[in-house]
């Protein structure tokens, strides 16, 4: 699910930076530092969309850097249990497939694939149904439930499932193609 | 907004319609006493109700921890909130149904057998899991781990579907089977015409060799290498097993395999094995009586030594020959390389196509799921030297049993006989030297005279090799 929240951080900022621009060098400066990056309790910081306030800059002892608290808003993204999310296949193998929802990485394991899914190794290992209509390659495109998710410092990771009602492929690579 | 996880949402807004419910009876039992006689007069209905209600307390652990504290208390209050929300809101039962249901829910994940861990979650309740047990499968995912029911379930299912696919299993060797590397630093003098002289190396090496500076490595691939995997790919669902670091298998299957179609997740470094300086079939999710494996050093398969096709090594770097002891100019030295129609790879792709079709000969009668591919291998193995009466002479040492050692049991498995005389039937004489007694007669009863090398050249190249290449120095 996606967040617009307020985050605060201490930036240090070099003092050649002082100067007119120091606001602009701040948030560049924020920017490259926080965006992509994740946090257990946030999820990942999928865009700074602005700049509540900067406070008072704190000049730091024996380095003259000087640290500014600065409370921005933007845009977070973080996957609960329970959530319907769309996902794009990026490996088939016979335990089951891994997904991605952009930075997230989806499991999802073969018991929790449909039964008349099947595995076919091969040059593009998949998962079929017995009349071949379903297909589930890499690059396809799934509807997946999360059923569990870890947060770790820098990654989230989830469990998946396709196997309950309006679940699974929702464009197939071989069709386009 | 807040997003602290897993917060019971619904037990938290019941439980404000409790405390508003409270502070509103309270004030209306100060101000009307009718109240209580609604209740005694009520009294058969009550003990119904407080009997729901004992109910609903069990089955109601997870969430109404924070009603238990002050249950006792209000004992008589709460009887009186029960009486009205049954008598005032007829839908209160239904959601008082609703955490019985959960209950159960959550009772039917606890009888899941976690088949295997996710970091940390089953992969198939996504509850968290802390066991440690099971076997980890860090080429897969570097966070998962199997249990051993899980394996065997996942073996037998994969098996099935390899058989429907006339497929076997293969796994493979990386250095001196499929190829040979060096580190930058340990190139010779002799061989540095490799490096430095790129451009004028004639094109069969130069596509074959690669430097990788970024690991600081020099790579050569065996001759036929690329032949071999696309033949064996068609036969064999294939795995690279090595006992190098996970970085090093990587890039070495990416030099095998630039397209990623042979080995996709399927490469196994030293870090995944479950034992130090073993290599082992149990993180191969593959039942055994369907592997085989391609591998130029024996000793590291201790338990599945039947599977083992050994291969002869591939030393194309000096290093390489000095690492393993050999005095001989190594291939590099010599501006030459192992025959690309007539090298181990060739003879051995022929082999495995042998064992691939024995296994699956449609004359066979009994049950495909039963087949062993290990008893394939042994028969293909016993007729290399089928025919062949060897008598040993000036080989085993006296002290020694005959039977125990080891060109004997070598020889035994590549279905020669034996005899300790030299007799009429005797074909093969193999001797460390021509000047004992059973040599001459070897000789002058023109016998063939080999040295013990023959044998293991035969376990090598699958055939029986010719005789006068391995003659008995004096």
């Amino acid at each position: 699910m996606f967040f617009h929240i307020v985050l605060e951080r201490n930036m240090q900022l070099h003092p050649r930076h002082f100067g007119r621009d120091l606001r602009e060098k701040l948030v560049s400066k924020l920017m490259k530092d926080v965006e992509g990056t994740c946090s257990g309790r946030h999820g990942f910081i999928v865009a700074i969309t602005g700049i509540e306030s900067v406070g008072k800059g704190l000049i730091r002892d024996g380095t003259g850097f000087v640290t500014f608290p600065v409370k921005y808003q933007c845009v977070v993204f973080r996957p609960f249990k329970g959530e319907i999310l769309e996902a794009v296949v990026t490996m088939v193998n016979k335990m089951g497939f891994f997904a991605e929802a952009g930075p997230v990485q989806i499991f999802v394991s073969n018991h929790l694939i449909p039964d008349d899914m099947e595995f076919q190794s091969g040059d593009v290992p998949n998962y079929t149904t017995s009349d071949g209509s379903v297909k589930i390659q890499k690059e396809s495109e799934v509807r997946l439930k999360i059923i569990g998710t870890r947060v770790d410092a820098t990654e989230i990771f989830c469990i998946g499932t396709i196997k309950d009602d309006f679940l699974g492929v929702i464009s197939d690579p071989g069709t386009n193609a | 907004m807040s997003l602290t996880a897993d917060s019971p949402v619904h037990s938290s807004s019941s439980d404000d319609f409790a405390a508003f419910l409270d502070a509103e009876l309270d004030s209306a039992s100060d101000v009307s006493p009718e109240l209580d006689e609604v209740e005694n007069g009520e009294a058969e209905g009550e003990e119904e109700v407080e009997d729901e209600k004992g109910q609903d307390e069990d089955n109601d652990t997870g969430d109404g921890d924070d009603d238990d504290g002050n249950i006792d208390s209000s004992r008589s209050k709460k009887r009186k909130i029960e009486l009205i929300e049954a008598a005032v809101d007829p839908q209160s039962s239904v959601s008082r149904g609703e955490p019985a249901e959960t209950s159960g829910a959550s009772l039917a994940l606890d009888v899941c057998t976690h088949p295997g861990v996710m970091g940390g979650m089953c992969i198939r309740c996504g509850q968290k899991v802390e066991d440690e047990s099971g076997v980890a499968f860090g080429y897969i995912h570097k966070n998962l781990r199997l249990a051993d029911d899980e394996v065997a379930r996942l073996r037998d299912k994969d098996l099935k579907n390899l058989l429907r696919h006339k497929k076997l299993i293969l796994v493979l060797d990386l250095d001196h089977t499929l190829l040979n590397s060096t580190r930058l630093a340990d190139i010779s003098a002799e061989e540095s015409y490799l490096k430095d002289q790129r451009e004028v190396l004639p094109d069969a090496l130069r596509s074959n060799l690669f430097k990788l500076d970024w690991i600081h490595m020099m790579t050569k691939l065996r001759p036929f290498v690329h032949t071999f995997l696309k033949e064996a790919s068609s036969l064999f669902e294939m795995y690279i097993y090595t006992m190098g670091e996970r970085p090093y298998a990587l890039e070495m299957a990416n030099l095998l395999d630039p397209g990623g179609i042979y080995f996709h997740s399927r490469v196994i470094a030293q870090s995944d094995s479950t034992r130090r300086h073993q290599k082992g079939l149990d993180v191969v999710l593959g039942q055994e009586s369907a592997v085989l494996i391609l591998d130029d050093t024996e000793v590291v398969w201790g338990k599945h030594r039947e599977n083992l096709i050994l291969m002869d090594r591939y030393h194309f770097f000096t290093s390489s020959c000095r690492q393993f002891g050999l005095k001989c100019k190594s291939l590099s030295e010599q501006k030459s390389d192992e025959n690309e129609a007539e090298g181990a790879l060739a003879s051995v792709l022929e082999v495995l196509q042998r064992i691939h079709r024995l296994f699956f000969d449609p004359e066979r009668g009994d049950n495909i799921m039963e087949r062993d591919v290990r008893q394939v291998l042994k028969t293909v193995r016993k007729e290399i030297l089928k025919g062949c009466k060897i008598v040993f002479t000036g080989v085993i040492p006296i002290q020694c049993q005959p039977e125990n050692h080891h060109y004997w049991k070598l020889a035994e498995k590549l279905g020669a006989t034996f005899s300790t005389e030299v007799d009429d039937t005797v074909t093969h004489v193999v001797s460390m030297n021509d000047k004992t007694e059973k040599s001459r007669q070897a000789v002058r009863e023109k016998k063939f005279l080999v040295h013990p090398r023959w044998i293991e050249a035969a376990n090598y190249l699958w055939r029986k090799p010719p005789e006068e290449n391995f003659p008995v120095s004096s």
